[in-house]
């Protein structure tokens, strides 16, 4: 290292202090030694030739020595506290456009919300002096630099601001010292969500804004314009209606700390309900229809009905599996589960139904057998394998019973005169006013169709009428 | 001692005099707003995802603009590169996608980011981005649909008074790699628009928007759903050609293609949204469990009608004097073969005082049965003779057997016709 070389160098950095301050200064503003710097909008090309002419080794390209810090004076002040540390309160305005609300879920009770946070505040140690009134926009970097609101989400289970391709991130001073801070947050917060009305329900939500360190004595937080203060995007769920959009405002009491003022966002949302309509309630109304067929089937057709109902059976429970899937484990009952339930019950009558019919029909048959006489010739599993129904000579259809005739075989005598307390029934439901109950009963017993032909109407109703109830209900 | 291999010592801060200026404020910091050009290559198309109704898409962002502040002296006209380490240091446009859920700059092995330096100030800044955006979809033609999805590009912070973003080469600014294809879709095209977006708060600021189009490819579905369900439709259909006296077998069959139906059902809804209208694919399926469930409802109604029209024969029979009235199901017994039954029969049943009218008709009708058995039913039924076929048909069942198929293929050309 050479001394000249040395000498040269301390001369260089003293002309460019030298041109660094005496580029500094306004025609309109007195020489100050200060770093106040101004800046004017139209004035940046004098001063870029000032310096020009002013340095040595000049680069045309070489901008205005000007930091934001500089600027805005950042060194200066402690931005560790908040404006006004020690006096009143600062009262922060807050303004809230929702971006859009990304899922709801029921299993585990949140939401998932994306929206741009903006925070108003006035801090004069960043107000600065300028001729127009026009604000200076700066990115993430000058906010770990001043003091911001530690605005948090309260009952929220993750969230995170976006930084794709920089933290998105807005600060905006205006000269008076007044500021706007915008972010784009995603939040997943807690809904408290009640299914007693599900699928047919109304959930009410809401996102709730406190700051973490600043009690009410410090820090006011408000909506800016009131009820205008939140806006929305289009949003669309292609589950849900969204009702309404509303802010409140109240206080927070936290036995250690104190009061806080919290913001809230209250959002309601309805159900679409066609979805489960046809995923849900349209297949269960078919199940328990297709358990009806099972009542205009000939009873002798064992098989047949014993596999109709059983099958029905085993795809409301398929269906019921398949709605509690997608729900969380909640302990009371939810509408679609008394639907289905009271479906699966209707089901599970028309096997009971038909096991009924069975049993009294096989005690009929043995009645008939201990006093009738069947022919030997008569094979009566070989006539059933043939065509799957047993061979007998009972009548299905309440028809008049004829008096028997000497060419049938298989006498019916032995029938009207094994019961000859009971006339042969003309109709079954005059016959049914007339008795008494215990032979009504009897006489059931010993007609098991009677069973099926009232079950033809009475499920069918039945379900009508619990349909009526239902929908009249939740409604 | 000088140490030859030690150069002369240049940082880039030193270089590019990083330290000198305030890099948080943009280029022309209070003067017009910087143009910053946009271009981008679209690397892969990720993900599209009905469910969430969103897309994921991962490209390579490169941005163009000229930063005085970041000129050097040079003879030769070559730029300079580094990676990420300067970002932090010096001023970058600090663009990202709205409507996005998230997204991140790729950081294997380092933080994929380029930063290209010229002599007279001109940055190329370029980086790697996964992004995972919503895009509204449109299921009312599921699965025959086509959707529009958008990225859109915008400036957090700077306004279009402070930024102006745009389209480096206008619509040449969107390169894809050839190589993009995705397993449901077919990418019919992507283009680039631009627009202003106003906001209320804070004012109006540029977007850059990415359009593409894509087709789903039917085939999945056509295998998956479609083929299953027309199977399940005509497997129901032979139902309608087994004996009507198996009664056991018409009724599982019928109530076995019900649940199958239901199953394909449940399925197809597990991975879709829940929307609050009907898609293609669900008139189709529906559609089919209606056909499937009134096949079962025919062979009650086939069975139930057999039955009355039994006991009324019997009636009948009971009532004739005549010693060659057999029952029908026991001449079925003997000869196999069922006159077609009179269809008076379906009227309902008459009661005791009425038959009195009835009675010459129905015997004579009887015994035209008895002695004309295989005349009566002659002109059809010597077609068959020479196959002994079994006829034990009800109308009902031979109607269905044409009126069900015609109905389905109708209905199957309308679907075809109103969604292709």
């Amino acid at each position: 290292m050479n001394v000249p070389q040395m000498v040269l160098r301390w001369a260089c950095l003293v002309c460019l202090c030298r041109g660094a301050f005496s580029s500094s200064t306004h025609k309109t503003h007195s020489r100050k030694k200060n770093k106040d710097v101004f800046l004017g909008e139209n004035t940046k090309s004098k001063h870029g030739g000032r310096i020009d002419f002013k340095m040595k080794k000049s680069d045309s390209t070489k901008s205005l020595l000007i930091k934001s810090e500089q600027l805005l004076r950042i060194e200066d002040h402690d931005f560790a506290m908040r404006p006004g540390f020690g006096g009143a309160a600062i009262p922060v305005g807050i303004d809230v456009q929702v971006e859009s609300i990304d899922s709801i879920s029921e299993v585990n009770m949140d939401f998932t919300m994306t929206l741009y946070l903006r925070h108003y505040w006035q801090d004069d140690r960043l107000a600065f002096p300028s001729s127009s009134n026009k604000s200076r926009t700066f990115d993430a970097r000058l906010v770990k630099k001043i003091w911001v609101p530690d605005v948090f989400f309260v009952h929220s289970k993750r969230s995170f601001i976006h930084d794709t391709t920089m933290e998105n991130i807005m600060l905006r001073v205006y000269p008076d010292g007044n500021i706007l801070y915008s972010v784009r947050v995603t939040v997943t917060a807690l809904c408290a969500m009640d299914f007693s009305s599900f699928p047919l329900d109304t959930q009410n939500c809401s996102l709730e804004l406190e700051s973490y360190a600043y009690n009410e004595n410090d820090l006011m937080l408000y909506w800016k314009n009131g009820n205008d203060s939140l806006r929305t995007d289009e949003i669309v769920l292609s589950q849900f209606f969204i009702e309404e959009f509303q802010p409140s405002y109240g206080l927070a009491f936290y036995s250690s700390t104190g009061w806080y003022n919290r913001l809230y966002i209250n959002f309601i949302l309805r159900r679409h309900i066609f979805f489960f309509m046809l995923q849900t309630y349209f297949p269960t109304m078919l199940m328990v229809m297709l358990s009806w067929v099972s009542f205009w089937i000939d009873r002798r057709a064992v098989p047949a009905r014993v596999s109709l109902g059983i099958t029905t059976v085993l795809t409301m429970s398929t269906i019921i599996t398949g709605v509690s899937a997608s729900m969380p484990q909640v302990s009371y009952v939810k509408a679609v589960d008394i639907y289905l339930w009271a479906s699966f019950l209707f089901v599970f009558l028309s096997v009971i139904e038909y096991a009924a019919v069975n049993y009294f029909t096989t005690v009929e048959e043995m009645k008939r057998l201990k006093k009738g006489t069947m022919p030997a010739s008569y094979n009566a599993n070989q006539a059933m394998a043939f065509d799957g129904c047993f061979h007998d000579e009972i009548d299905l259809s309440p028809f008049p019973e004829l008096p028997t005739t000497p060419n049938t075989d298989r006498t019916v005598a032995p029938r009207n005169s094994s019961s000859p307390a009971d006339p042969p029934p003309t109709e079954g439901t005059r016959l049914w006013r007339r008795r008494s109950v215990r032979h009504n009963l009897k006489f059931i017993m010993s007609n098991s169709y009677m069973i099926d032909s009232y079950s033809r109407i009475i499920f069918p109703l039945a379900y009508l009428l619990f349909n009526i109830i239902y929908w009249c209900m939740y409604s | 001692m000088v140490d030859v291999t030690k150069n002369r010592k240049v940082k880039t801060d030193q270089l590019l005099r990083v330290d000198d200026h305030d890099f948080t404020m943009r280029p022309a910091f209070a003067g017009p707003a910087v143009p910053v050009g946009v271009d981008v290559q679209v690397e892969s198309l990720d993900s599209i995802s009905e469910v969430d109704m969103d897309f994921t898409m991962t490209l390579y962002l490169r941005h163009y603009w000229k930063d005085e502040r970041l000129s050097f002296p040079s003879t030769t006209n070559k730029s300079m590169t580094f990676d990420g380490r300067l970002v932090k240091k010096i001023w970058v446009p600090d663009v990202f996608f709205v409507h996005s859920k998230r997204s991140f700059i790729h950081d294997t092995t380092t933080d994929n980011i380029m930063l290209r330096v010229y002599p007279d100030g001109h940055v190329l800044y370029s980086l790697r981005v996964t992004v995972t955006a919503a895009c509204n979809m449109d299921f009312s033609r599921f699965p025959l649909d086509s959707q529009t999805c958008t990225l859109e590009l915008e400036s957090y912070a700077y306004t279009d008074e402070d930024l102006m973003l745009y389209w480096k080469s206008g619509n040449d600014s969107l390169s894809t790699d050839d190589k993009i294809s995705l397993s449901q879709f077919l990418i019919q095209q992507f283009h680039t628009t631009s627009r202003l977006a106003f906001y209320s708060s804070t004012g109006w600021y540029n977007r850059l928007f990415i359009n593409f189009t894509l087709r789903r490819h039917i085939f999945f579905f056509l295998l998956q759903t479609y083929f299953p369900a027309t199977l399940m439709v005509m497997l129901s259909w032979v139902s309608f050609w087994i004996d009507r006296r198996a009664v056991p077998a018409r009724v599982s069959l019928g109530i076995t293609t019900v649940l199958t139906m239901s199953t394909i059902i449940t399925g197809v809804n597990a991975s879709m949204p829940r929307v609050s209208y009907i898609k293609a694919v669900d008139i189709y399926l529906w559609v089919s469990f209606v056909f499937v469930f009134l096949s079962v409802l025919e062979y009650a109604a086939v069975n139930y009608l057999t039955t009355v029209k039994d006991g009324k024969d019997r009636k009948l029979r009971e009532s004739l004097p005549c010693s060659c009235g057999m029952s029908h199901t026991r001449t079925m017994m003997l000869d196999g073969t069922y006159s077609e039954a009179d269809t008076n029969s379906l009227a309902g049943y008459t009661r005791a005082p009425n038959m009195a009218e009835d009675p010459p008709e129905k015997q004579e009708r009887m015994v035209v049965h008895l002695s004309l058995d295989n005349e009566y039913t002659g002109p059809k039924k010597k077609r068959f003779k020479s196959f002994r076929i079994i006829q034990n048909t009800h109308a009902i069942d031979t109607l269905s057997r044409m009126i069900f198929p015609g109905a389905y293929i109708i209905f199957n050309l309308i679907y075809w016709c109103v969604y292709c």
